[in-house]
């Protein structure tokens, strides 16, 4: 193992001048393009249903009403006019940073705990499998638990407390979505985090310890930049992820009660689908692509000047 | 930048640091135990058992909270209709396999199970097909627009489903793919083909380029190298990723939902009818749950680290 600046690692998305020496066996210029041919023909098939729908986006577009009308996008005018859009992009926004905060927390934590001993293993087997199940398969298992009647509120009950709405109050079905999220996505944190810190040295803590640094010292100073690219990829996958959350909260809640759990993807869902309206659906897609190519943008620029230093 | 769990390292630090600071400690005697309690040796021992014994604790508890709604789902499956709807809920029933029976002899769930089969089978063939070779060009030349391909097959993953979704259900409607496998096969290919290539290629990137020149200078070509050389050496990688595209592609609840009809409805669709219209089929959903859980829960014992390396790929040293 070398910690130090000597090895550069090799890795998507940055120039590492040590990939190149597979140069050294000879290929014909265009055997590179040829191999990607497949890959790109698919990138520029996809290219006509992504332009189709922004060019929907602008258009006045109701599948029942006949043929798309250029309005000059009025429709996101609407969006975010009638409070509707500012409202998802609001439960958006809201879902994507509490689950991050939360996972990112809970991960990291339970990710030292897995390092401290041989237990860990058995442990990580456990902690893993919710990760392993379809998040719409995982979901619905709790929406059995959350009912008046299911075993999460007779929990609360035996413990004396009152039973909860959950996933069918106007106020607790967006925490309760969340709960499911931390549910099924926390271990993923786990695994991840759990990767990088094997890559913390041990002598670096506890020369620190040495020195006087307490634990939390210790895990700001120390470990938190080293993990650091690692905890980049996290934020990048889980932030995307759960800024286009659509699986567990439709398969719950269908994005009600009313409104309280309609994120922008889910939005689109019932605008395109129920509503027949692909001007707007396309609309309220277009600002979540946006949000997404935004972070997905500066966490992987992140990553690379982490990569680099 | 594997996760092989190396016995070396995993060794706690406090039993680390004393074995290099105190080279010279002398071996412990039985009479020693009651005077040494107030020893830095003993201090520091106790220190470390709460310290692990809080860990467990700690972990443990998690355990719980994972395992509890899975455990209670497989209960469920084995209850009848009056012991599901009894509250407070029983946890003392006569199982049984009633349930079961149910959904694997009728074609509310088999049928759905099967498409799954095809659909993912299919997709993954494809990204095989398609994903295999971009994989090792991106990891292996130097070439024109390289980072931009790689940026934007992975940009597929980052994009919200619907924006393509949506605009590929009219579009299959009039080109006659709605609902059918062919166009089902053809969307997954947004799920299953990014994590492919980005976790293959780093697979092939961690390989030293100097394998295949070695097969050049013994007077082999490039496919020699590959098929002899380079791919016997990424087939965990590669068995890896695609257990997980496997994964993903069984998972994926947008696309189906939005592109398959009633022939080609798939497990995560085809679940859903149980809560359909108010009346919930509880006992033949939990067993239908249980049996989705399969795939995930067999790939959990197939392994876990090649994944976690793709994932991390160029951020974990060492």
């Amino acid at each position: 193992m070398t910690y130090g600046p000597g090895r550069l690692p090799s890795g998507a998305g940055r120039d590492s001048h040590d990939r190149d020496r597979g140069d050294a066996l000879k290929h014909k210029p265009y055997l590179p393009y040829l191999l990607v041919l497949p890959a790109l023909a698919l990138l520029v098939a996809i290219l006509y249903p992504f332009l189709t729908g922004v060019w929907w986006s602008f258009n006045s577009y109701r599948l029942n009403r006949g043929a798309p009308e250029f309005n000059w996008g009025k429709n996101f005018l609407t969006l975010f006019s009638t409070g509707e859009g500012l409202h998802a992009v609001g439960i958006t926004l809201t879902y994507a940073i509490v689950v991050v905060v939360i996972e990112c927390v809970l991960g990291i934590g339970l990710a030292m705990l897995l390092n401290f001993g041989r237990y860990g293993n058995v442990f990580r087997l456990l902690i893993v499998l919710p990760l392993l199940l379809p998040p719409v398969v995982a979901a619905l298992m709790w929406k059995v638990m959350l009912t008046e009647n299911g075993v999460v509120n007779w929990l609360l009950e035996s413990a004396g407390q009152t039973k909860l709405l959950w996933l069918n109050g106007p106020d607790s079905a967006l925490w309760s979505v969340v709960l499911i999220d931390v549910w099924i996505f926390t271990p993923f944190v786990v695994l991840l985090a759990q990767a990088g810190l094997k890559s913390v040295p041990k002598e670096l803590t506890e020369a620190s310890s040495v020195d006087g640094a307490g634990p939390i010292r210790n895990f700001l100073s120390v470990t938190l930049p080293m993990i650091m690219p690692v905890l980049i990829v996290i934020i990048t996958f889980r932030g995307i992820d759960s800024l286009k959350m659509f699986d567990i909260i439709y398969t719950t809640t269908k994005g009600g009660p009313v409104d309280a759990t309609t994120n922008l993807h889910v939005l689109a869902y019932l605008d395109g689908i129920r509503n027949l309206n692909f001007g707007m659906a396309m609309a309220a897609l277009l600002v979540l692509w946006l949000l997404c190519y935004l972070i997905s943008h500066f966490l992987l620029k992140a990553r690379r000047k982490e990569a680099m230093a | 930048m594997s996760l092989r769990i190396d016995p070396a390292t995993t060794v706690e630090p406090g039993r680390h640091r004393a074995a290099a600071v105190e080279p010279a400690r002398p071996p412990i005697s039985p009479a020693g135990n009651g005077r040494g309690r107030g020893t830095p040796e003993s201090r520091r021992r106790r220190k470390k058992v709460m310290k692990h014994g809080a860990a467990i604790t700690v972990l443990s508890l998690w355990s719980i909270f994972a395992l509890a709604p899975i455990a209670w789902i497989v209960m469920m499956s084995l209850k009848l209709p009056a012991d599901i709807v009894a509250y407070p809920p029983r946890f003392v029933f006569q199982p049984t396999l009633a349930n079961y029976v149910e959904i694997l002899s009728g074609p509310e769930f088999m049928t759905p199970f099967v498409n799954s089969l095809i659909v993912t089978a299919g997709s993954l063939v494809l990204t095989l097909i398609i994903g295999l070779p971009t994989a090792y060009a991106l990891a292996r030349f130097k070439f024109k627009g390289r980072e931009n391909i790689a940026f934007s097959i992975l940009s597929l993953r980052f994009a919200p489903e619907l924006l393509i979704i949506l605009p590929l259900y009219l579009i299959f409607q009039n080109a006659g793919l709605y609902d059918s496998y062919l166009g089902l096969i053809l969307a997954y290919q947004l799920v299953t083909l990014p994590m492919l290539v980005w976790m293959l290629r780093s697979f092939i990137e961690d390989l030293p380029a100097e394998l295949e020149e070695a097969v050049a200078v013994d007077g082999g070509t490039r496919w020699t190298a590959f098929r002899h050389v380079l791919f016997r050496l990424i087939a965990p990688g590669l068995g890896a990723s695609l257990m997980l595209s496997f994964i993903w592609a069984w998972n994926s609840y947008t696309l189906p939902l939005v592109l398959s009809g009633k022939n080609t409805q798939v497990i995560t669709t085809g679940i859903q009818q149980y809560i359909a219209y108010q009346s919930i089929d509880w006992g033949p959903m939990a067993a239908a749950t249980v049996v989705s859980l399969i795939p995930g829960i067999l790939f959990a014992l197939f392994s876990l680290r090649w994944i976690v390396g793709g994932l991390t790929a160029g951020t974990v040293k060492g």
